[in-house]
Protein backbone atom coordinates (compact mmCIF):
# COMPACT_ATOMS: atom_id res chain seq x y z
CA UNK A 1 0.00 0.00 0.00
CA UNK A 2 2.64 2.52 1.03
CA UNK A 3 6.53 1.60 -0.40
CA UNK A 4 9.44 3.69 -0.19
CA UNK A 5 12.63 2.97 -1.90
CA UNK A 6 16.08 4.30 -0.84
CA UNK A 7 14.03 7.70 -0.34
CA UNK A 8 16.02 10.96 0.87
CA UNK A 9 13.92 14.29 1.28
CA UNK A 10 16.52 17.23 2.07
CA UNK A 11 15.17 20.29 2.65
CA UNK A 12 16.99 23.53 1.00
CA UNK A 13 20.11 24.71 3.04
CA UNK A 14 22.74 23.10 4.93
CA UNK A 15 22.57 20.24 7.63
CA UNK A 16 21.83 16.88 6.99
CA UNK A 17 18.02 15.59 4.97
CA UNK A 18 15.22 14.75 6.91
CA UNK A 19 14.92 11.00 5.26
CA UNK A 20 17.96 9.33 4.35
CA UNK A 21 18.02 6.51 2.44
CA UNK A 22 14.44 4.84 3.70
CA UNK A 23 13.20 2.01 2.56
CA UNK A 24 10.15 0.60 4.01
CA UNK A 25 6.73 -1.27 2.75
CA UNK A 26 3.45 -1.18 4.79
CA UNK A 27 1.03 -3.34 3.20
CA UNK A 28 -2.92 -3.41 3.26
CA UNK A 29 -4.76 -2.89 6.22
CA UNK A 30 -1.87 -2.75 8.24
CA UNK A 31 -1.49 -0.45 11.70
CA UNK A 32 1.84 1.12 11.64
CA UNK A 33 3.18 3.33 14.62
CA UNK A 34 5.81 5.89 13.39
CA UNK A 35 7.97 7.12 16.40
CA UNK A 36 10.71 8.60 16.98
CA UNK A 37 12.07 12.28 18.52
CA UNK A 38 11.08 15.56 16.80
CA UNK A 39 13.11 16.17 13.85
CA UNK A 40 13.59 12.81 13.02
CA UNK A 41 11.54 12.39 9.97
CA UNK A 42 8.42 11.27 10.91
CA UNK A 43 6.92 14.38 9.48
CA UNK A 44 8.36 14.65 6.50
CA UNK A 45 7.49 10.90 5.84
CA UNK A 46 3.54 11.50 6.12
CA UNK A 47 4.28 14.36 3.93
CA UNK A 48 5.71 12.20 0.96
CA UNK A 49 2.49 10.11 1.58
CA UNK A 50 0.16 12.64 1.14
CA UNK A 51 2.82 14.25 -1.90
CA UNK A 52 2.72 17.31 0.04
CA UNK A 53 6.68 17.10 -0.99
CA UNK A 54 8.55 15.11 -3.13
CA UNK A 55 11.80 13.30 -2.63
CA UNK A 56 15.19 14.50 -3.63
CA UNK A 57 16.01 11.14 -4.63
CA UNK A 58 13.97 7.30 -4.08
CA UNK A 59 10.86 6.27 -4.96
CA UNK A 60 7.57 6.88 -3.21
CA UNK A 61 5.02 4.29 -4.10
CA UNK A 62 1.31 4.96 -2.84
CA UNK A 63 -2.12 2.74 -3.28
CA UNK A 64 -0.17 0.93 -6.56
CA UNK A 65 1.00 4.19 -7.90
CA UNK A 66 4.97 5.84 -8.09
CA UNK A 67 3.47 9.28 -6.86
CA UNK A 68 7.06 11.10 -7.53
CA UNK A 69 6.80 12.15 -10.88
CA UNK A 70 2.32 11.92 -10.66
CA UNK A 71 1.00 15.14 -12.62
CA UNK A 72 -0.29 17.74 -10.24
CA UNK A 73 -3.76 17.69 -11.40
CA UNK A 74 -3.71 13.96 -10.54
CA UNK A 75 -2.55 14.76 -6.86
CA UNK A 76 -6.15 15.51 -5.93
CA UNK A 77 -7.47 12.02 -6.70
CA UNK A 78 -4.49 10.49 -4.90
CA UNK A 79 -5.32 12.37 -1.75
CA UNK A 80 -9.12 10.99 -2.28
CA UNK A 81 -7.79 7.69 -0.85
CA UNK A 82 -5.73 9.42 2.16
CA UNK A 83 -7.52 10.32 5.03
CA UNK A 84 -5.82 12.25 7.62
CA UNK A 85 -5.99 13.24 11.23
CA UNK A 86 -3.80 15.52 13.07
CA UNK A 87 -3.07 16.63 16.64
CA UNK A 88 -4.87 19.51 16.73
CA UNK A 89 -8.12 18.69 14.71
CA UNK A 90 -8.06 21.49 12.12
CA UNK A 91 -12.00 21.59 12.16
CA UNK A 92 -13.82 24.39 10.70
CA UNK A 93 -15.52 26.65 14.05
CA UNK A 94 -18.33 28.10 11.65
CA UNK A 95 -19.55 24.62 10.60
CA UNK A 96 -21.34 22.17 12.69
CA UNK A 97 -19.78 18.93 13.75
CA UNK A 98 -22.12 17.26 10.60
CA UNK A 99 -21.33 20.29 8.17
CA UNK A 100 -17.22 19.49 9.06
CA UNK A 101 -17.59 15.99 7.98
CA UNK A 102 -19.69 16.96 4.98
CA UNK A 103 -17.22 19.13 4.04
CA UNK A 104 -14.86 17.01 2.94
CA UNK A 105 -17.59 15.46 0.72
CA UNK A 106 -19.22 18.45 -0.53
CA UNK A 107 -15.80 19.46 -1.78
CA UNK A 108 -15.03 16.28 -3.70
CA UNK A 109 -18.22 16.53 -5.83
CA UNK A 110 -20.27 13.84 -3.88
CA UNK A 111 -24.19 14.27 -4.51
CA UNK A 112 -26.38 15.67 -1.66
CA UNK A 113 -27.88 12.09 -1.29
CA UNK A 114 -25.01 10.37 -0.32
CA UNK A 115 -23.85 12.70 1.99
CA UNK A 116 -26.92 12.94 3.47
CA UNK A 117 -26.60 9.18 4.22
CA UNK A 118 -23.04 8.63 4.64
CA UNK A 119 -22.47 11.60 7.11
CA UNK A 120 -24.78 10.10 9.52
CA UNK A 121 -23.45 6.40 9.27
CA UNK A 122 -19.57 7.93 9.83
CA UNK A 123 -20.76 10.16 12.87
CA UNK A 124 -22.43 7.10 14.39
CA UNK A 125 -19.16 4.70 13.76
CA UNK A 126 -17.34 7.47 15.67
CA UNK A 127 -20.05 7.93 18.43
CA UNK A 128 -20.98 11.19 17.67
CA UNK A 129 -24.56 9.92 16.29
CA UNK A 130 -26.67 12.96 18.79
CA UNK A 131 -24.18 15.45 18.06
CA UNK A 132 -24.47 16.47 14.08
CA UNK A 133 -25.83 19.78 14.96
CA UNK A 134 -23.32 20.71 17.71
CA UNK A 135 -20.16 23.30 17.19
CA UNK A 136 -17.19 22.30 17.40
CA UNK A 137 -16.11 24.64 20.35
CA UNK A 138 -19.30 22.52 22.39
CA UNK A 139 -17.26 19.20 22.24
CA UNK A 140 -14.82 17.87 24.51
CA UNK A 141 -11.10 17.59 22.86
CA UNK A 142 -11.68 13.42 22.66
CA UNK A 143 -14.94 14.20 20.56
CA UNK A 144 -13.49 17.26 18.40
CA UNK A 145 -10.99 14.32 17.30
CA UNK A 146 -13.76 11.56 16.51
CA UNK A 147 -15.37 14.44 13.82
CA UNK A 148 -11.52 15.10 12.71
CA UNK A 149 -11.61 11.50 12.72
CA UNK A 150 -14.95 10.89 10.75
CA UNK A 151 -14.16 13.86 8.47
CA UNK A 152 -10.99 11.81 7.43
CA UNK A 153 -12.81 8.32 7.28
CA UNK A 154 -15.97 9.89 5.10
CA UNK A 155 -14.45 9.02 2.27
CA UNK A 156 -13.86 5.09 3.10
CA UNK A 157 -9.97 5.98 1.88
CA UNK A 158 -7.49 2.95 2.08
CA UNK A 159 -4.74 4.31 3.84
CA UNK A 160 -5.35 6.68 7.36
CA UNK A 161 -2.77 9.20 8.30
CA UNK A 162 -2.71 10.40 11.52
CA UNK A 163 -0.37 12.56 13.00
CA UNK A 164 0.05 12.47 16.75
CA UNK A 165 -4.19 12.03 17.51
CA UNK A 166 -3.34 11.72 20.84
CA UNK A 167 -0.67 14.61 21.81
CA UNK A 168 -3.73 17.04 23.28
CA UNK A 169 -5.52 14.44 25.01
CA UNK A 170 -6.31 13.29 28.37
CA UNK A 171 -5.17 8.81 28.88
CA UNK A 172 -8.23 7.75 29.05
CA UNK A 173 -9.50 9.96 25.61
CA UNK A 174 -6.44 8.44 24.17
CA UNK A 175 -7.71 5.29 24.78
CA UNK A 176 -11.15 5.91 23.32
CA UNK A 177 -9.60 7.24 19.84
CA UNK A 178 -6.69 4.52 19.90
CA UNK A 179 -10.30 2.38 19.92
CA UNK A 180 -12.00 4.23 17.09
CA UNK A 181 -8.60 3.97 14.73
CA UNK A 182 -8.21 -0.23 15.31
CA UNK A 183 -11.97 -0.17 14.29
CA UNK A 184 -11.34 1.52 11.51
CA UNK A 185 -8.21 -0.25 10.64
CA UNK A 186 -10.68 -3.80 11.04
CA UNK A 187 -12.40 -2.26 7.87
CA UNK A 188 -9.35 -3.19 6.15
CA UNK A 189 -7.97 0.71 6.26
CA UNK A 190 -4.26 0.97 6.13
CA UNK A 191 -3.30 3.20 9.39
CA UNK A 192 0.12 5.15 9.63
CA UNK A 193 0.01 6.64 12.82
CA UNK A 194 3.46 9.06 13.96
CA UNK A 195 3.05 9.49 17.89
CA UNK A 196 5.29 10.05 20.96
CA UNK A 197 2.64 8.44 23.04
CA UNK A 198 4.37 5.58 24.55
CA UNK A 199 1.84 4.42 26.85
CA UNK A 200 -0.25 4.05 23.49
CA UNK A 201 2.36 2.21 22.09
CA UNK A 202 3.16 -0.13 24.31
CA UNK A 203 -0.71 -0.29 25.23
CA UNK A 204 -1.76 -1.18 21.91
CA UNK A 205 0.79 -3.16 20.46
CA UNK A 206 1.40 -3.00 16.79
CA UNK A 207 4.07 -2.99 13.89
CA UNK A 208 7.06 -0.29 15.12
CA UNK A 209 8.90 1.67 12.50
CA UNK A 210 11.53 4.04 14.40
CA UNK A 211 12.97 6.92 12.53
CA UNK A 212 16.38 8.77 13.81
CA UNK A 213 18.02 11.33 12.17
CA UNK A 214 16.21 10.22 9.03
CA UNK A 215 17.47 6.97 9.29
CA UNK A 216 14.70 3.71 9.88
CA UNK A 217 16.44 2.17 13.08
CA UNK A 218 13.97 -0.08 14.19
CA UNK A 219 10.85 -2.20 12.12
CA UNK A 220 9.17 -4.55 14.67
CA UNK A 221 6.10 -6.70 13.88
CA UNK A 222 5.20 -6.36 17.07
CA UNK A 223 6.88 -3.79 19.44
CA UNK A 224 6.89 -1.15 22.02
CA UNK A 225 7.74 2.11 21.96
CA UNK A 226 11.30 1.19 23.19
CA UNK A 227 13.24 4.79 23.92
CA UNK A 228 12.86 7.13 26.65
CA UNK A 229 12.47 10.98 24.57
CA UNK B 1 -19.48 19.61 -9.03
CA UNK B 2 -21.40 20.57 -6.09
CA UNK B 3 -22.03 24.49 -7.60
CA UNK B 4 -23.97 25.76 -4.16
CA UNK B 5 -20.97 25.04 -2.11
CA UNK B 6 -19.32 27.66 -4.42
CA UNK B 7 -22.16 29.80 -4.55
CA UNK B 8 -22.66 30.07 -0.88
CA UNK B 9 -18.32 30.60 -1.25
CA UNK B 10 -19.07 33.04 -3.09
CA UNK B 11 -21.91 35.51 -0.98
CA UNK B 12 -19.78 34.60 1.99
CA UNK B 13 -16.47 35.60 0.43
CA UNK B 14 -18.50 38.87 -1.32
CA UNK B 15 -19.52 39.98 2.34
CA UNK B 16 -16.69 39.26 3.80
CA UNK B 17 -14.72 41.45 1.96
CA UNK B 18 -17.24 43.62 0.95
CA UNK B 19 -15.11 47.36 1.48
CA UNK B 20 -12.27 45.96 -0.36
CA UNK B 21 -14.40 44.40 -3.24
CA UNK B 22 -16.19 47.86 -3.49
CA UNK B 23 -12.92 49.56 -3.36
CA UNK B 24 -11.99 47.37 -6.53
CA UNK B 25 -15.17 47.91 -8.17
CA UNK B 26 -14.91 51.90 -7.99
CA UNK B 27 -11.47 51.68 -9.24
CA UNK B 28 -12.07 49.67 -12.13
CA UNK B 29 -15.24 51.75 -12.70
CA UNK B 30 -13.41 54.97 -13.43
CA UNK B 31 -10.36 53.48 -14.98
CA UNK B 32 -12.48 51.76 -17.49
CA UNK B 33 -14.66 55.32 -18.47
CA UNK B 34 -11.30 56.66 -18.70
CA UNK B 35 -9.92 53.50 -20.86
CA UNK B 36 -13.66 53.41 -23.05
CA UNK B 37 -13.55 57.39 -23.12
CA UNK B 38 -9.64 57.25 -24.54
CA UNK B 39 -10.86 54.70 -27.40
CA UNK B 40 -14.34 56.95 -28.51
CA UNK B 41 -11.52 59.96 -28.47
CA UNK B 42 -9.25 57.54 -31.03
CA UNK B 43 -12.48 56.42 -32.55
CA UNK B 44 -13.27 60.32 -33.32
CA UNK B 45 -10.13 60.76 -34.46
CA UNK B 46 -10.69 58.08 -37.06
CA UNK B 47 -14.44 59.27 -38.07
CA UNK B 48 -13.54 62.98 -38.45
CA UNK B 49 -10.01 61.41 -40.83
CA UNK B 50 -12.14 60.00 -43.30
CA UNK B 51 -14.45 62.23 -43.54
CA UNK B 52 -11.96 65.28 -43.77
CA UNK B 53 -8.77 63.98 -44.56
CA UNK B 54 -6.23 64.20 -42.14
CA UNK B 55 -3.48 66.80 -41.31
CA UNK B 56 -0.78 65.74 -44.00
CA UNK B 57 -3.73 66.62 -46.50
CA UNK B 58 -4.46 69.62 -48.41
CA UNK B 59 -7.63 70.18 -50.80
CA UNK B 60 -6.81 71.98 -53.74
CA UNK B 61 -10.58 72.57 -55.07
CA UNK B 62 -11.02 73.36 -58.76
CA UNK B 63 -13.08 76.13 -60.64
CA UNK B 64 -16.51 76.12 -61.21
CA UNK B 65 -19.24 77.43 -63.59
CA UNK B 66 -19.94 80.11 -61.26
CA UNK B 67 -16.96 80.03 -59.02
CA UNK B 68 -17.70 81.91 -55.18
CA UNK B 69 -14.54 82.67 -55.14
CA UNK B 70 -13.88 85.37 -57.47
CA UNK B 71 -10.16 84.14 -57.88
CA UNK B 72 -8.69 85.42 -61.55
CA UNK B 73 -7.89 81.59 -61.60
CA UNK B 74 -10.92 81.05 -62.51
CA UNK B 75 -12.02 83.79 -64.97
CA UNK B 76 -12.72 81.25 -68.02
CA UNK B 77 -15.30 79.52 -65.56
CA UNK B 78 -15.30 76.05 -65.29
CA UNK B 79 -11.84 74.45 -65.27
CA UNK B 80 -11.22 72.86 -68.37
CA UNK B 81 -9.85 69.55 -69.30
CA UNK B 82 -6.41 71.01 -70.47
CA UNK B 83 -6.45 73.27 -67.05
CA UNK B 84 -7.08 70.22 -65.15
CA UNK B 85 -4.31 68.01 -66.60
CA UNK B 86 -1.55 70.66 -66.12
CA UNK B 87 -3.12 70.98 -62.53
CA UNK B 88 -2.28 67.06 -62.14
CA UNK B 89 0.54 67.32 -63.90
CA UNK B 90 2.06 69.94 -61.51
CA UNK B 91 0.68 67.47 -58.66
CA UNK B 92 2.47 64.68 -59.71
CA UNK B 93 5.84 66.27 -60.24
CA UNK B 94 6.20 67.97 -57.23
CA UNK B 95 8.30 66.20 -54.85
CA UNK B 96 6.49 67.22 -51.88
CA UNK B 97 3.71 64.88 -52.85
CA UNK B 98 3.73 61.45 -51.38
CA UNK B 99 0.06 60.53 -53.02
CA UNK B 100 -3.14 62.43 -54.47
CA UNK B 101 -6.77 61.21 -55.39
CA UNK B 102 -9.53 63.40 -57.74
CA UNK B 103 -12.88 64.17 -56.33
CA UNK B 104 -15.59 64.50 -58.63
CA UNK B 105 -18.11 67.50 -57.98
CA UNK B 106 -20.83 64.38 -56.89
CA UNK B 107 -17.97 62.66 -54.71
CA UNK B 108 -17.42 65.73 -52.71
CA UNK B 109 -21.25 66.80 -52.91
CA UNK B 110 -22.12 63.96 -51.07
CA UNK B 111 -19.30 63.80 -48.10
CA UNK B 112 -19.82 67.84 -47.88
CA UNK B 113 -24.03 66.09 -47.01
CA UNK B 114 -22.56 64.43 -43.35
CA UNK B 115 -21.90 67.92 -42.08
CA UNK B 116 -24.07 70.13 -43.90
CA UNK B 117 -27.37 71.08 -42.26
CA UNK B 118 -30.15 69.20 -44.18
CA UNK B 119 -32.27 72.29 -45.52
CA UNK B 120 -29.09 73.63 -47.10
CA UNK B 121 -29.32 70.72 -50.27
CA UNK B 122 -32.76 69.94 -50.02
CA UNK B 123 -35.89 71.57 -51.29
CA UNK B 124 -36.72 73.32 -54.57
CA UNK B 125 -34.34 75.80 -54.43
CA UNK B 126 -31.12 74.33 -52.70
CA UNK B 127 -28.30 76.60 -51.60
CA UNK B 128 -25.69 73.60 -52.25
CA UNK B 129 -26.00 71.73 -55.35
CA UNK B 130 -23.46 68.92 -56.38
CA UNK B 131 -23.00 70.66 -59.60
CA UNK B 132 -21.99 74.31 -57.90
CA UNK B 133 -19.89 72.15 -56.12
CA UNK B 134 -16.22 72.35 -56.94
CA UNK B 135 -14.66 69.28 -58.12
CA UNK B 136 -10.51 68.88 -56.34
CA UNK B 137 -7.76 67.07 -55.59
CA UNK B 138 -6.67 65.77 -52.27
CA UNK B 139 -2.87 65.85 -51.95
CA UNK B 140 -0.84 64.10 -49.16
CA UNK B 141 2.33 65.32 -48.35
CA UNK B 142 5.41 63.37 -47.49
CA UNK B 143 5.93 65.96 -44.23
CA UNK B 144 3.31 68.42 -43.20
CA UNK B 145 5.80 70.70 -42.04
CA UNK B 146 6.54 71.30 -45.84
CA UNK B 147 3.57 72.16 -47.86
CA UNK B 148 5.14 76.08 -49.41
CA UNK B 149 6.02 74.62 -52.13
CA UNK B 150 3.19 72.97 -53.46
CA UNK B 151 0.54 75.22 -52.51
CA UNK B 152 2.57 78.46 -54.40
CA UNK B 153 3.02 76.23 -57.62
CA UNK B 154 -0.75 75.46 -57.96
CA UNK B 155 -2.10 78.57 -56.28
CA UNK B 156 -1.75 80.94 -59.39
CA UNK B 157 -2.53 78.09 -62.05
CA UNK B 158 -5.26 78.72 -63.93
CA UNK B 159 -8.68 76.33 -63.24
CA UNK B 160 -7.27 76.54 -59.46
CA UNK B 161 -9.79 78.09 -57.53
CA UNK B 162 -8.50 77.76 -53.95
CA UNK B 163 -6.43 75.75 -51.57
CA UNK B 164 -7.35 74.93 -48.09
CA UNK B 165 -4.63 73.74 -46.11
CA UNK B 166 -5.81 71.02 -43.70
CA UNK B 167 -3.08 71.61 -41.65
CA UNK B 168 -3.93 74.56 -40.02
CA UNK B 169 -7.81 74.06 -39.47
CA UNK B 170 -7.67 69.93 -38.53
CA UNK B 171 -4.22 70.13 -36.88
CA UNK B 172 -5.23 71.75 -33.84
CA UNK B 173 -8.66 69.71 -33.51
CA UNK B 174 -6.39 66.32 -34.00
CA UNK B 175 -3.33 67.98 -31.82
CA UNK B 176 -6.40 68.15 -28.91
CA UNK B 177 -7.65 64.76 -29.95
CA UNK B 178 -4.56 63.44 -29.69
CA UNK B 179 -4.28 64.53 -25.95
CA UNK B 180 -7.37 63.47 -25.34
CA UNK B 181 -6.56 60.19 -25.85
CA UNK B 182 -3.23 59.89 -24.49
CA UNK B 183 -4.52 61.76 -21.35
CA UNK B 184 -6.94 59.26 -20.70
CA UNK B 185 -5.07 56.32 -21.66
CA UNK B 186 -2.53 57.26 -19.21
CA UNK B 187 -5.08 58.07 -16.45
CA UNK B 188 -6.72 54.67 -17.50
CA UNK B 189 -2.90 52.98 -17.32
CA UNK B 190 -2.59 54.63 -13.22
CA UNK B 191 -5.77 53.45 -12.55
CA UNK B 192 -5.93 50.21 -14.08
CA UNK B 193 -2.76 49.17 -12.30
CA UNK B 194 -4.18 50.49 -8.90
CA UNK B 195 -7.28 47.83 -9.66
CA UNK B 196 -4.84 45.22 -10.26
CA UNK B 197 -3.14 45.73 -6.86
CA UNK B 198 -6.49 45.87 -5.20
CA UNK B 199 -7.45 42.88 -6.24
CA UNK B 200 -4.46 41.19 -5.51
CA UNK B 201 -4.39 42.47 -1.81
CA UNK B 202 -8.13 41.35 -1.67
CA UNK B 203 -7.24 37.46 -3.30
CA UNK B 204 -4.53 38.12 -0.99
CA UNK B 205 -6.92 38.59 2.42
CA UNK B 206 -9.70 35.98 1.12
CA UNK B 207 -7.31 33.35 0.57
CA UNK B 208 -6.23 34.44 4.59
CA UNK B 209 -9.51 34.11 5.38
CA UNK B 210 -10.22 30.79 4.01
CA UNK B 211 -6.95 29.10 4.84
CA UNK B 212 -8.44 26.51 7.01
CA UNK B 213 -11.08 25.79 4.58
CA UNK B 214 -8.29 25.15 1.48
CA UNK B 215 -5.59 23.30 3.93
CA UNK B 216 -8.51 20.87 4.55
CA UNK B 217 -10.10 20.87 0.81
CA UNK B 218 -6.13 20.10 -0.29
CA UNK B 219 -6.16 17.29 1.85
CA UNK B 220 -9.04 15.65 1.15
CA UNK B 221 -8.30 15.97 -2.39
CA UNK B 222 -10.61 19.23 -3.87
CA UNK B 223 -9.76 19.87 -6.88
CA UNK B 224 -7.11 23.20 -7.85
CA UNK B 225 -10.16 24.40 -9.90
CA UNK B 226 -12.52 23.72 -7.05
CA UNK B 227 -10.87 25.70 -4.83
CA UNK B 228 -10.05 28.80 -7.13
CA UNK B 229 -13.13 28.81 -8.22
CA UNK B 230 -14.92 30.88 -5.12
CA UNK B 231 -12.01 33.65 -5.67
CA UNK B 232 -12.17 33.67 -9.55
CA UNK B 233 -16.10 34.09 -9.34
CA UNK B 234 -15.86 36.78 -6.80
CA UNK B 235 -13.31 38.81 -8.97
CA UNK B 236 -15.79 38.18 -11.98
CA UNK B 237 -18.77 39.69 -9.89
CA UNK B 238 -16.14 42.71 -9.62
CA UNK B 239 -15.42 42.91 -13.27
CA UNK B 240 -18.96 42.20 -14.17
CA UNK B 241 -19.70 45.18 -11.96
CA UNK B 242 -17.45 47.56 -12.66
CA UNK B 243 -17.66 46.83 -16.54
CA UNK B 244 -21.53 47.80 -16.19
CA UNK B 245 -20.84 51.26 -14.30
CA UNK B 246 -18.41 51.51 -16.97
CA UNK B 247 -20.53 50.81 -19.67
CA UNK B 248 -23.19 52.97 -18.20
CA UNK B 249 -21.13 56.22 -18.25
CA UNK B 250 -19.79 55.25 -21.48
CA UNK B 251 -23.74 55.33 -23.11
CA UNK B 252 -24.32 58.42 -21.13
CA UNK B 253 -21.49 60.56 -22.54
CA UNK B 254 -22.13 58.68 -25.90
CA UNK B 255 -26.11 60.13 -25.28
CA UNK B 256 -25.67 63.73 -23.49
CA UNK B 257 -21.90 64.58 -24.19
CA UNK B 258 -21.64 63.61 -28.28
CA UNK B 259 -25.23 63.52 -29.35
CA UNK B 260 -27.45 66.28 -27.47
CA UNK B 261 -24.39 68.73 -27.08
CA UNK B 262 -21.36 67.97 -28.96
CA UNK B 263 -22.69 67.38 -32.65
CA UNK B 264 -25.09 70.34 -32.36
CA UNK B 265 -22.27 72.41 -31.11
CA UNK B 266 -19.52 71.67 -33.80
CA UNK B 267 -21.65 70.52 -36.59
CA UNK B 268 -18.62 70.53 -39.30
CA UNK B 269 -17.58 67.70 -37.53
CA UNK B 270 -19.10 64.11 -38.09
CA UNK B 271 -19.02 62.44 -34.66
CA UNK B 272 -18.73 58.77 -33.04
CA UNK B 273 -21.98 57.11 -32.73
CA UNK B 274 -23.20 54.24 -31.18
CA UNK B 275 -21.64 51.92 -33.42
CA UNK B 276 -18.25 53.39 -32.19
CA UNK B 277 -19.82 52.78 -28.58
CA UNK B 278 -20.06 49.11 -28.92
CA UNK B 279 -16.46 49.11 -30.18
CA UNK B 280 -15.37 50.95 -27.21
CA UNK B 281 -17.22 48.08 -25.01
CA UNK B 282 -16.32 45.30 -27.66
CA UNK B 283 -13.72 45.78 -29.47
CA UNK B 284 -10.50 43.39 -29.83
CA UNK B 285 -7.76 46.09 -30.94
CA UNK B 286 -7.98 48.82 -28.84
CA UNK B 287 -9.36 45.82 -25.96
CA UNK B 288 -12.99 47.27 -24.86
CA UNK B 289 -13.82 47.45 -21.33
CA UNK B 290 -15.92 44.24 -21.43
CA UNK B 291 -12.12 42.46 -22.53
CA UNK B 292 -10.36 44.78 -20.14
CA UNK B 293 -12.45 44.79 -16.89
CA UNK B 294 -12.62 40.73 -16.68
CA UNK B 295 -8.61 40.63 -17.86
CA UNK B 296 -7.69 42.90 -15.48
CA UNK B 297 -9.17 40.89 -12.79
CA UNK B 298 -9.29 37.41 -13.75
CA UNK B 299 -5.44 37.30 -15.04
CA UNK B 300 -3.54 37.80 -11.41
CA UNK B 301 -6.43 36.12 -9.65
CA UNK B 302 -5.41 32.74 -11.53
CA UNK B 303 -2.18 33.45 -10.78
CA UNK B 304 -1.98 34.59 -7.45
CA UNK B 305 -4.51 31.54 -6.32
CA UNK B 306 -2.10 28.85 -8.21
CA UNK B 307 0.12 30.27 -5.71
CA UNK B 308 -2.13 30.17 -2.52
CA UNK B 309 -4.20 27.03 -3.42
CA UNK B 310 -1.53 25.13 -4.86
CA UNK B 311 -2.05 20.91 -4.49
Amino acid sequence: MIRFEKVTKRYPGPGRPALDQVTLDIDKGEFVYLVGTSGSGKSTALRLVLREVRPTTGRVHVAGKEINRMAGWKVPRLRREIGTVFQDFRLLPNKTVAENVAFAQQVIGKSRREIAKVVPETLELVGLKDKGDRMPDELSGGEQQRVAIARAFVNRPMILIADEPTGNLDPATSVGIMNLLGDINETGTTVVMATHDHGIVDQFTKRVIELDHGKVVRDEASGSYGFQH
Amino acid sequence: MQLRYVFTELRTGLRRNLSMHLAVILTLFVSLSLAGIGILVQREATVARDSLGDELKILVNLCTDDDPSHSPNCASGEVTADQQQRIEKEIQDNDEVRSFAYQSKEEGFEKAKETLPESSYTGPDPIVTAEGWPAAYWVTLKTPERADGIISALEGLDGVSGIKDQRKALGQIFGIMTVLKYGSWIGAGFLLFAALLQVTNTIRLAALARRREIAIMRLVGASTLYIALPFLLESLVAAIVGVALAAGVLAAFQYWGVEQALSDHVSFLPWVDWTDYTQALFGLFPPGIVLLGPALTLIPTLLLTRKYVKV
